[in-house]
């Protein structure tokens, strides 16, 4: 009788289960024979009355329907869930575009200044800086500039009115450095350097510089070509080509100034001018001493070299920029492409 | 400074080609700024005559031209121009010709008429562009001729002559230069015969400081007229315009040895010459045509009645030499450097020989350039020289001599330099090895120290014997580097947070935008006493203008959404004076339009206070500021100390700057922020929770007035040891009064209770929530909605 009972439920449940099209049919079917009052659970409810001797053939069939009627319903839900999610995903239009993260950019200046940074502590240099309202000592006369020189005119450089002026090279930053410490130095210095130049393409007058100086003993022309090589050849690609062409400076000598083959940045095949530098000129160390008053610069027993190049300059080079201006229009179509 | 290298070749043999001389002098420190070519050196232009010319048959424009171009058989071009006839001498291209513009020159056929060669215009040469049509030769011309015979070719190089060597402003100088760089002998334009001084002073230098020496010649009987061939062209292929032959002799000479020199019309000198300053208001009427004003710290060269020249910068157009002149007086003077600079920049008047001056001319060649100018003149001119008469000091000492240790070469340069070589460099200068060291000539008064010889060996071994040196030190951070690594990382949190960085000017107007906003005052501002532009008078008190500016300007050019920051100085005259500033300023939507989602609501004073709280990282807190400049306005504390600004600006100054969205910024005091933060050198790490957290939800019914903050303040202040995290998660008014009462809000929050130890117990989390409620009710009347 009662199993009777569970092949009927067995294939009515199997019909049932045939039909379903859902996941709340399904869930129906599911109550219908698994449920509280569902039709297996009544018979199994009725194994009570079931004699001892059948007890165990009948438990068997009983689990036997019910765990096949339960996998089958897992097995459909599970189906019917993956045709749904095919379904959730056959329409989608990949080719559609993505949403726009927001990502912000720093300035190419500072993306070039700090390029510089790193390549230069490789170098064992650390930064050092001064301050950009200046005095008359730190930017010409400790830098060996003669007092008439025309930099000096109130024409070429902005005064304060208690004498102190906007400086005109970040080369104070050597000056202050020098007083404060004694050799062996290795330092860089990024800055704003001010000159009161016409305002066109090329000129702002405002300008960002980065300076160096090392001193030490036993330090050479050698040493700073192998330095500034080294530098440019690590911002430009190591097969840029560069010439150091002699120059004079009143605070360096020898004095060369440096020009890179424009190749290097993929423009048409000439020198261009990019830093100046040379050797500490003895009379900067005398002054630095007579300041201190001490011979801890002592020319005799240290030597140095500076560079300085144009962060502007570099980058109006190397991103192919040719209004200087672009760099302070603070144009976010200009600066969200780098 | 303009050089030929025609002129140069009479005293120097040049590298061979015009590129190696280029690249001799630019290794050497003399950069060359320019080459132009000058002439014709094509060989296969020659001279032709015009023997016949007919119409073209297909074109009315041409003619076809029989011409005789020595060969002895005539030769058939067709020629477009129209201004020559027949028996006229012309440059025809013979094929073969390559003219400038790499054309080149064949047999061809023009409309069907065989044309062998081209006649040519002066443009189509390169020679100075003339009359339209073809450059018709002197009738003396001779057919077949190269026309490199009538138009010789020449390079003039600009050279840009650094101040430390004024030496360089002469033929004579770049000659000795090229000559030391190659070791080659020179042969200087030299006087054939030595100066007489005289024994005693005749002219009167009343300012010997401004005017060491100075010297005047007298010659009489000269012829004035046109220059000869040879001396026009060597003026011409510099610059210079020909003049007269006594005006072309000075510049001639001032060319070539470096000194500038000046003729009178010695019937216009009344009396003796006089080298004295300016009187007050006395004015001078120069050779440019102007009128110059002068004062008592100009120096003039004048006779007994008036001032005739300018010293050292122009003549006087009144005693200038003139086809009528006879009789002449020849100046030849040493002028201070410094006068001149000063007198040529208060006059706004520079000439070729104030510029000499102005960079230092050799005391010593004073006279052997008058006696130069003097055998020219009666050479060229005729006339007899009378005796010098001079004033002040020809010679100025003891010539110097400097030291040289080759063991310092060596040590300066990374490089040893043999001694023979060393000598070989010194003298090819012209200098002389002497007791005790090198005895400098007079021309390179640049040369005082050691370091300035081992700079001219430098310049001629060059860069490429010298090693490159790569060693280095180890170098520990600074606390510049440590500042500067910290306004990196903020750089590149900011570029994360999707803001782009600006970098404004230093120098701002004298109203800066935004003073009011940061509450500068303007007495603290430093103002530049000679500002170029009214936009840049003031060092900026922040960063505020810039970045304001920019959401004009942005806002202007179309950009929707402005998000920018900057990192840089500001100044005040309060100490330190300069400060590193961070600022923001967000104008605009917060996300963009995509087909997924409309634009997001524009940014406001929370949309800032967010990436303020994200750039500048945990400890930052927001006060509430008293400030009607601002709509909104904030105080920016870190660890409880004040470092900047924030707010939102009152619309009206919003749409100052063209713009309709908020406004809002914030700018922080990085020196303060690093004070307050205190970083040390690394972040302690914090027990993430093994225990789950329980949330319980609240929302209270408070008066509109009510801050969210007194509702933290007072959570905070309970000391609840179980409460990890209070959550604003819904703020809600109704305007219209139907849920709320119009004066009331209600704030529902989110209060997360854990305990580090163990899973808490239903009953204690309740326990807890009740008795924080209850401290809201008794400290803020608040009413809890259900």
């Amino acid at each position: 009788m009662i199993e009777q009972q569970l092949e009927q439920l067995r294939a009515e449940a199997f019909a049932d289960l045939a039909g379903v099209s859902d996941e709340s049919a399904l869930e129906a079917v599911r109550i219908k024979y698994l449920g509280r009052s569902g039709g297996l659970t009544a018979v199994s409810e009725s194994m009570k009355s079931v004699s001892k001797e059948e007890k165990p053939r009948i438990g068997k069939l009983l689990n036997e329907v019910r765990n096949a009627l339960t996998t089958a319903l897992d097995e459909r839900k599970a189906a019917l869930l993956s045709d749904a999610d095919r379904k959730a995903f056959a329409g989608v239009d990949v080719t559609l575009p993505g949403v726009a993260a927001r990502l912000g950019t720093l300035h190419p200046i500072t993306q070039l200044q700090d390029r510089a940074v790193q390549i230069f502590r490789r170098m064992g240099f650390a930064l050092a800086d001064g301050p950009d309202m200046e005095t008359e000592f730190h930017c010409f006369d400790a830098l060996n500039t003669p007092a008439d020189h025309p930099a000096r005119n109130e024409q070429d450089t902005f005064y304060f009115n208690d004498g102190r002026l906007l400086r005109t090279q970040t080369s104070t930053v050597q000056i202050r450095t020098m007083e404060k410490n004694t050799p062996p130095i290795r330092i860089i210095a990024p800055g704003a350097a001010y000159r009161r130049d016409e305002i066109d393409a090329t000129h702002l007058a405002q300008f960002t510089q980065m300076e160096g100086l090392a001193v030490d003993e036993g330090l050479s022309v050698a040493d700073l070509k192998g330095t500034l090589e080294f530098f440019f050849r690590e911002l430009f690609g190591k097969d840029a080509k560069f010439r150091f062409r002699p120059h004079f400076f009143p605070f360096t000598e020898p004095s060369y100034e440096v020009d890179i083959k424009s190749t290097a940045v993929g423009s048409a095949d000439r020198w261009l001018e990019i830093a100046g530098c040379g050797m500490v000129d003895p009379a900067v160390f005398d002054s630095i001493n007579l300041r201190r008053k001490d011979r801890a610069f002592d020319p005799e027993k240290v030597t140095g070299f500076a560079f300085g190049f144009g962060l502007d300059r570099l980058a109006m080079i190397m991103s192919g920029v040719s209004d200087i201006r672009a760099f302070t229009d603070n144009d976010q179509r200009f600066l969200s492409q780098f | 400074m303009k050089v030929s290298l025609n002129w140069l070749r009479e005293l120097v043999e040049l590298p061979s080609s015009v590129e190696a001389l280029v690249d001799l002098l630019t290794l050497a420190g003399v950069e060359v700024e320019g080459i132009e070519t000058r002439g014709v050196s094509i060989a296969e232009v020659v001279v032709a005559e015009i023997r016949e010319s007919v119409q073209h048959p297909n074109a009315d424009r041409l003619s076809v031209c029989q011409v005789d171009d020595g060969s002895g058989a005539l030769r058939q071009i067709v020629c477009g121009a129209k201004n020559f006839k027949v028996g006229d001498k012309v440059p025809a291209a013979l094929p073969g010709a390559v003219l400038p513009g790499d054309f080149r020159i064949k047999v061809g056929k023009l409309r069907g008429v065989e044309s062998q060669g081209m006649l040519c215009s002066a443009e189509e040469l390169g020679l100075p562009k003339g009359e339209d049509g073809l450059l018709i030769l002197s009738p003396e011309a001779v057919a077949g001729t190269p026309l490199s015979a009538l138009y010789s070719g020449d390079t003039i190089l600009d050279l840009e002559i650094t101040p430390n060597r004024p030496d360089l402003l002469s033929v004579n100088g770049i000659a000795r230069e090229i000559g030391a760089l190659t070791a080659r002998p020179v042969r200087l334009f030299e006087p054939k015969d030595a100066a007489v001084v005289p024994a005693q002073s005749t002219v009167a230098v009343e300012a010997a400081g401004l005017c060491p020496f100075y010297s005047a010649r007298v010659i009489r009987g000269v012829r004035v007229g046109p220059s000869p061939e040879w001396l026009r062209t060597k003026l011409e292929s510099v610059g210079l315009r020909s003049i007269n032959n006594i005006v072309d002799i000075t510049n001639l000479v001032m060319l070539e040895q470096g000194q500038p020199l000046h003729a009178f019309d010695l019937a216009k000198v009344q009396g003796g010459v006089r080298v004295r300053l300016a009187g007050a208001g006395e004015t001078l009427a120069a050779l440019d045509g102007k009128t110059y004003a002068l004062s008592p710290e100009h120096l003039v060269i004048a006779d007994e009645a008036r001032g005739l020249a300018i010293a050292g910068i122009m003549g006087g157009a009144e005693s200038a030499v003139t086809p009528e002149t006879t009789d002449i007086l020849l100046e030849s003077a040493a002028f201070e450097s410094a006068g001149i600079r000063r007198t040529s920049r208060q006059l706004g008047l520079s000439s070729d020989s104030s510029y000499r001056f102005e960079r230092g001319v050799d005391r010593a060649g004073v006279l052997s350039a008058s006696q130069r100018a003097c055998e020219l003149v009666v050479e060229l001119a005729g006339g007899t020289t009378e005796a010098l008469q001079v004033g002040g000091e020809a010679v100025q000492g003891a010539t110097p001599v400097v030291s040289l240790r080759l063991k310092r070469v060596e040590d300066l340069l990374g490089v040893s330099v043999a001694s023979s070589r060393v000598e070989q460099i010194l003298t090819g200068f012209g200098l002389h090895p002497s007791e005790g060291g090198w005895s400098i000539p007079t021309f390179r008064a640049d040369l005082t120290r050691e370091v300035d010889l081992i700079e001219e060996i430098a310049r001629v071994i060059g860069m490429e014997a010298i090693p490159a040196c790569t060693q280095a030190r180890f170098s520990p951070a600074s606390a510049v580097d440590r500042s500067y690594d910290r306004a990196m990382a903020l750089r590149r949190t900011c570029a994360g947070l999707g803001l782009h960085e600006a970098r404004s000017l230093t120098l701002v107007p004298e109203k800066p935008l935004g003073m009011a906003f940061t509450q500068v005052a303007e007495s603290d501002q430093q103002r530049v006493k000679n500002p170029m532009i009214d936009d840049q008078v003031v060092m900026r008190p922040n960063l505020l203008h810039g970045l304001l500016k920019a959401v004009k300007d942005n806002g202007r050019a179309g950009v929707k959404s402005v998000r920018l920051f900057e990192v840089g100085r500001v100044f005040s005259k309060r100490m330190p004076e300069e400060f590193l500033h961070w600022a923001m300023v967000l104008c605009g939507p917060v996300t963009e339009r995509s087909w997924r989602t409309a634009q997001g609501a524009d940014a406001d004073l929370f949309t800032l206070k967010g990436l303020v709280s994200a750039a500048l990282g945990g400890a930052v807190t927001f006060e509430p500021q008293e400030n009607p400049a601002l709509a909104l306005a904030l105080t920016i504390k870190v660890s409880g100390k004040a470092v900047g600004h924030a707010g939102q600006l009152w619309p009206a100054d919003g749409r100052a700057l063209d713009s309709l969205a908020p406004i809002v910024f914030a700018e922080v005091d990085l020196g303060a922020w690093e004070k307050a933060a205190k970083e040390g050198v690394s972040k302690r790490f914090q027990e993430i929770p093994r225990f789950p957290a329980v949330t319980r939800d609240m929302a209270l019914v408070a008066p509109l007035e009510l801050a969210h903050a007194r509702v933290e303040d007072v959570l905070k202040e309970a000391k609840e040891p179980l409460l990890a995290g209070v959550e604003l998660f819904d703020v809600f008014t109704d305007p219209s009064g139907a849920k709320l009462p119009v004066d009331r809000k209600s704030l529902a929050y989110s209060l997360t209770y854990r305990t580090s130890d163990r899973t808490l117990t239903t009953d204690e989390v309740n326990a807890a929530h009740a008795r924080l409620k209850e401290r809201l009710v008794s400290q803020l009347g608040a009413v809890f909605r259900e």
